[in-house]
Parts: structure tokens; C-alpha cells; sequence
């Protein structure tokens, strides 16, 4: 077991007229190297879980178990925790303070105290990753910059803390169709190349389906399906039922399916979906 | 740290008194005020505190809310006990530290001030918990509104109130998420010296302000295209009305008024 929890349970203002069950009796468990979504309808629980993973919230019972060790155990643990499990909030350009690009992602390696060398090394490298030339946006202010480019830079000041595992909550709220789609190549890449742990909560399965590894599927606090990508996302009918829909290509090669043609369904994007069809259409004779 | 948000200090719920008119709850409440003010003798102000503590069975608000709402005025009591144990002179000497005297005079008045206090507190206290800030505010408007006659904007008074009310858990739910984003890269907003907590507080305070700002902004245009207009005349959704009921308990207030000043107790 790389990152899970173990009968986790949340809930908020405990012991007022307000108190709400956040989660309850969550248990789950992720290897390293994974690319794993979280999906739920809105209000499942999605957030509350992920700030779980780098203790941000701590449990009001159960536990949340980091390499076998429960996270949260001391505070100076979780100071490296934070460090090794980054976590990229919803509509993260909202946190923007700084007056430069660079400041802004500088913002997380000074707090580790790296020296302004070590700093200037990240930024760059961070700036890179996402894809954005340091020379040419370091001086540019934040708040300035396109949407899609805030959402990266905002993910940049997180992987300058070099972190081992990368949660993104919600991370394509609020973007075009063409900064979604960089932006699951960026995630793509991290996962990869980087090799990188990545957990998103997201209740669009459009292009998240194809690049998950296991799913984690959340209902008013409770987990209700978990397992490896394929397993979960035939149990159409399931999701369907939660309010959620699979990515309209695979809506459709199940219709297919349905109507007798002998496609396999776990299919998820344009591409793989022409492929299956021509495959078919070679060996089916009807 | 992030404990919890508090709503106001509202406990919803469905009593007489949660369902009183707020604009006679705020008259009785000053009525009350008045009278326990005026009280004089130990006797009528126990036979208040028991009424207080009737009320507040009645509205079926916890025992803990009644001390937690209690709390804060503690440290003006003991200073109030304080300065009347010691300065107060008559009656008989109680305890003689050197040249410091407690005496009998002191000990009574004190307590009877302290007293006086909570059972101020206390129905002040009723009000806050079983009344929503809006509907509250909105009662505080209708008192204000004979002052637009020296040139106060009674009804924008009340507006910027209610909505200023309406953004508190807002503002305060987002600080909380901000602090999380940024504890999640790796700020420290606990230790260091003074100057360097106030510095740290500077990637809390840039974006929450931006987001105010926004916000103010939706807003102000929101109601625009809802036709708000300053010094309009505007009429409420939900309208407040006076039931019987309301008027009973006023009427009731009034009688316990007149009764305590003719009998005095």
C-alpha cells in the first residue's frame, strides 16, 4: 500500500446543530505509479477526502496511511508530507498573492527554505514542465496572464515543491475545450514520464476515463465502488444511477454493444473508438 | 484552528420564541433591558434570571450555548467584583488584608451588579440565538427608518448590514480554504516572531481581497439587473407580519413592566 485510508470517517462541526457527515467509513488504497480519479456527484465528498491525503483535514475517526505510516501522526511529519503530496486545489489561480510569475511559484520552495539559487532552479523547472517558457512569463504578472495560462502557472507553484504524488481537485473547472485538453496532456506526462502518483476528483469523465488507472467512485460520503479503470466504467448503469455518464464515445460503443455488434466497450477516446470500429467491421459478417 | 464557522450565533429551531415577529422581539428585548436596569432589590432580579432561564427551556437552546454565550463577559464581572469587594465601603468588615477592607456594603452591591449583568446578557443572548442575523437586521431597519427623516438612508443602512451579514460565513469559509491552499505549499502561519506571522499572512490576505472584490462586484451589478435602485421604495418577499401572538406577548412584557414599578418588589 503506497497512499489510502483505512475506515476514514469526517465530520464537520462536530456536536452543533450543524454537524454534517462529510465521509464515512472510507477505506481505499493506491499503488505508486497510479493514475487514479475520484468521481462522485457534487456534495459526494470528493474535496473533503482529498484534503485528507496531506492531512490538510484530519480524520474525526479512522486514518489516513502514507507508506504504511498514518499521516498527521506529528507536525513536523506533516511538514514533509505536504512537501512529497501535492495538492492543487479547485480554481487554484484564486490563492494568486504575488506580483510576478515567478514570486508566485518561488512561493513554496522559499518556504522550504531552499536557497534563491535552488529556487531560481525550481521555478525554472516547474515553468517547463507545464510548458511555459520561464524567460518569457517569469516577469509577467499573475493576474494578468489567460485562464488556461493561471491554471498552469497555479500547478507549477505546486511542482515546484517536487512532490512524489499530485492531487488535483476538480482540475478542468472553468477551462475551453483546448486548455482541457493540455491540461490532461500535462497530467499525461507528469503521470508518465515523471512517474508521478496522480489522484483527481473530477465528475467529468470526458477525458479523464482514458488515462485512469483505478477509479474511486464517492456517494454522500460513502465509497461505493472501487477497483481497477475497466471494472468500474462498465458498470454503466451503475453510474448512471449517481448522475454520472461515461465519456460519450464509450456511451456510444456500449449502444452498439447493446444492439449486438461485437464491440468491446472499454473504449474511451475518438481515436481507440475508430480503431475498434474498423476492427469490427473487418471480422464481422452479419 | 479552523474550528468551525459560526452562523451568527443563529441555533435554528422551532419554538414560540424562534417564531416570534423579530421586530417585537427587538422591542421586547429593549423593554426587558430597560426594566432590568431599573430593578433594584435581589428578589425581582431572581425572579427575572429564573424567567430568563424559562425562556431559554423553552426555546430549547443547550446549556452549553447558554455558558458559552456567558463567557465572554466573565472577565468585565470579575473586574466589576474586583474594583465594588474593594472600594466600596459600609456595612461590616468581611476581611482586612493590611490596609486593604472587604466590606459588607461591597460584596452586595458587587453581586447584585453581576447579576443584573448576566440576566442582561442572558436575554440579550436569547434574542442572537433564536432570531436569523437577516431577519434581525431587518428588524433594525424598521426601527431605523424613522431617521431617514435627519437624513439617514434607513433602508441602504439595512441593506449594506444584511448583505455585509450575508458574506461573513462567505468570507470566512473562503480564508479557511485559502489557508489549506497555501499550507498545501508549504506556508507556516504559526511560527516566528510577530512580524513574521503578520508577513505570512499576506498570501491570505492578497487573494481574499481580490475575491471580495469580485464578489462586491457580481454583486453590485446582480442587483442591478435586478433593478435595485438607491432611494427606491421596496417591498419584501417575505413580509413581516405581526400575528396576535406577537402582540399577546408584547402586551405581556408591558403588563410585567407595570407590575415590577407599581410593586417595585
Amino acid at each position: 500500500m503506497f497512499i489510502g485510508t483505512e475506515k476514514l470517517t469526517h465530520t464537520y462541526m462536530p456536536g452543533t446543530p450543524f454537524a454534517t457527515e462529510a465521509l464515512q467509513d472510507v477505506s481505499f488504497n493506491l499503488q505508486q505509479g497510479e493514475f487514479a480519479l475520484i468521481i462522485g456527484p457534487s456534495g459526494s465528498g470528493k474535496s473533503t477526502l482529498i484534503q485528507h491525503l496531506n492531512g490538510l483535514l484530519r480524520p474525526t475517526s479512522g486514518r489516513v496511511l502514507f507508506e504504511g505510516i498514518a499521516v498527521g501522526s506529528n507536525k513536523h511529519e506533516l511538514l514533509r508530507l505536504r512537501r512529497r503530496i501535492g495538492l492543487v486545489f479547485q480554481i487554484p489561480e484564486e490563492q494568486f498573492f504575488s506580483e510576478s510569475v515567478f514570486d508566485e511559484i518561488a512561493f513554496a520552495p522559499r518556504n522550504l527554505g531552499l536557497d534563491e539559487s535552488e529556487v531560481e532552479k525550481r521555478v525554472n523547472e516547474s515553468l517547463e514542465k507545464v510548458g511555459m517558457q520561464a524567460e518569457k512569463f517569469r516577469n509577467r504578472h499573475p493576474f494578468r496572464l489567460s485562464a488556461g495560462q493561471k491554471r498552469l502557472v497555479a500547478i507549477a507553484a505546486v511542482l515546484s515543491l517536487q512532490p512524489e504524488v499530485l492531487i488535483f481537485d476538480e482540475p478542468t473547472v472553468g477551462l475551453d475545450a483546448i486548455s482541457r485538453k493540455n491540461l490532461y496532456n500535462l497530467l499525461t506526462a507528469l503521470n508518465q514520464k515523471d512517474g508521478l502518483t496522480v489522484i483527481i476528483s473530477t465528475h467529468h469523465l470526458d477525458q479523464a476515463a482514458a488515462l485512469a488507472d483505478s477509479v474511486l467512485v464517492l456517494n454522500q460520503g460513502r465509497l461505493v465502488m472501487a477497483g481497477p479503470a475497466e471494472n468500474i466504467f462498465n458498470k454503466r448503469k451503475q453510474l448512471y444511477e449517481l448522475g454520472l455518464t461515461l465519456p460519450p464515445v464509450t456511451e456510444i460503443m456500449h449502444e452498439l454493444a447493446e444492439k449486438g455488434l461485437p464491440v468491446k466497450t472499454a473504449v474511451y477516446t475518438l481515436q481507440e473508438a475508430r480503431g475498434e470500429i474498423k476492427n469490427m467491421k473487418r471480422r464481422y459478417k452479419p | 484552528m479552523s474550528r468551525s464557522i459560526i452562523l451568527g450565533q443563529y441555533l435554528p429551531g422551532e419554538s414560540l420564541i424562534h417564531r416570534l415577529n423579530p421586530r417585537l422581539k427587538i422591542l421586547t428585548l429593549v423593554l426587558i433591558l430597560i426594566l432590568l436596569f431599573t430593578l433594584e432589590t435581589y428578589s425581582a432580579l431572581a425572579a427575572f434570571l429564573a424567567f430568563a432561564l424559562l425562556l431559554f427551556a423553552l426555546a430549547k437552546v443547550p446549556f452549553r450555548y447558554l455558558l458559552r454565550g456567558l463567557r465572554p463577559v466573565l472577565f468585565i464581572a470579575l473586574f466589576a467584583l474586583v474594583i465594588y469587594f474593594f472600594f466600596t465601603s459600609g456595612g461590616i468588615v468581611l476581611v482586612r488584608i493590611g490596609f486593604i477592607t472587604v466590606e459588607s456594603e461591597g460584596v452586595i452591591e458587587g453581586l447584585f451588579i453581576v447579576t443584573r449583568l448576566a440576566a442582561l446578557v442572558l436575554f440579550s443572548l436569547l434574542v442572537t440565538l433564536t432570531t436569523t442575523p437577516l431577519s434581525l437586521t431587518h428588524g433594525m431597519g424598521y426601527f431605523l427608518k424613522p431617521l431617514r427623516y435627519v437624513g439617514l438612508p434607513a433602508e441602504e443602512v439595512a441593506m449594506i448590514m444584511s448583505v455585509s451579514l450575508r458574506f461573513i460565513p462567505t468570507l470566512m469559509e473562503e480564508s479557511q480554504r485559502l489557508m489549506r491552499a497555501q499550507l498545501a505549499r508549504g506556508a507556516d502561519f504559526e511560527t516566528g516572531s510577530i512580524f513574521r506571522k503578520a508577513r505570512s499572512l499576506v498570501p491570505l490576505i492578497v487573494p481574499l481581497f481580490v475575491s471580495a472584490f469580485r464578489r462586491a462586484d457580481e454583486l453590485a451589478l446582480a442587483m442591478e439587473a435586478r433593478c435595485y435602485r438607491i432611494g427606491a421604495k421596496r417591498t419584501r418577499m417575505h413580509e413581516d407580519v405581526i400575528l396576535p401572538r406577537d402582540w399577546a406577548v408584547l402586551a405581556f412584557v408591558i403588563m410585567l413592566l407595570f407590575v415590577t414599578y407599581t410593586f417595585g418588589f
